[in-house]
């Protein structure tokens, strides 16, 4: 079970999503930087995105898991452009990336 | 095979967490999507590995790193406040999480049922391409408004005067 687990059994992979997922959130709840906090956004994303497709191959290599991979890489895309559009815009009125300088809406 | 990829992903990430340089933590993230792309190589799917590279690896991170370098924010800045007891707090809800969750998915029976089988199907684009355009048109088509959307949002919040 143990060297099921080390080869890549369905449980592998979900255990490495698990923990990508797990240091994402940390990084978003530790670290203060919003891009560090962004980054850890797209690593959580990309957890999801490791269980998605590993379910995906344990059903027999259904094609909906890698259709729904395109659906979500296209959001992805989409929120790293406004997110990133929202942290130059923040930047441009206070003059700061830190998140816990930018804890009102206004000042 | 799994195991390196497994600890590439996970080494990136950590990596990604620890370091105090924005630019080396971009760099740290690319490592781990790239490990993430040899873990769905390994999953029988190189369509979602060569869009994993080219999407996440390739635009995304670089977005990230043009951004970095445009606010000239290479360090984090020195916090006002501490917050000690929030960032505690945090790291014991993440580790909570995470403990419990190993926990749940170790000793699930159905994960172990469901894992059995394992012919692997090579996902081809073929596939894919089929199930996108005669499933799924609608929201393909969804999905190109929402870029366009998401575009212009992009360009209207960071444009000085339109």
């Amino acid at each position: 079970m143990n060297s099921a687990l080390l080869q890549g059994s369905l449980q592998g992979y979900i255990l490495v999503a698990l923990l990508l997922f797990v240091i994402g959130l940390a990084t978003v709840l530790i670290r203060r930087s919003l891009l560090v906090q962004f980054m850890g956004i797209e690593l959580m994303l990309n957890a999801a995105n490791v269980a998605l497709l590993a379910f995906a191959r344990y059903r027999g290599g259904d094609v909906q898991g890698t259709v729904f991979y395109l659906f979500i890489i296209a959001v992805a895309a989409c929120e790293a452009a406004v997110g990133l559009a929202l942290v130059v815009a923040l930047y441009r009125h206070r003059h700061t990336t830190d998140s816990d300088s930018a804890d009102a809406l206004r000042r | 095979m799994f195991l390196i990829f497994a600890l590439i992903t996970l080494l990136g990430a950590l990596a990604m967490f620890r370091s105090r340089n924005l630019i080396v933590a971009g760099l740290c993230l690319v490592l781990c999507f790239l490990g993430v792309a040899g873990l769905f190589l390994l999953l029988a799917n190189p369509v979602a590995a060569a869009l994993q590279i080219i999407v996440y690896s390739g635009a995304i991170v670089v977005l990230v790193l043009f951004v970095i370098m445009l606010l000239n924010s290479h360090e984090e800045e020195a916090a006002a406040q501490p917050h000690r007891i929030q960032r505690w707090l945090g790291a014991l809800a993440a580790a909570v999480l995470g403990a419990g969750a190993c926990k749940a998915v170790l000793s699930s029976p159905g994960l172990v049922r469901i894992g059995q089988e394992s012919p692997a199907r090579v996902m081809d684009l073929q596939q894919v391409g089929t199930s996108l355009f005669q499933q799924h048109v609608v929201a393909f088509e969804a999905a190109g408004l929402l870029l366009l959307a998401a575009m212009v949002a992009a360009v209207a919040l960071v444009k000085k005067e339109l």
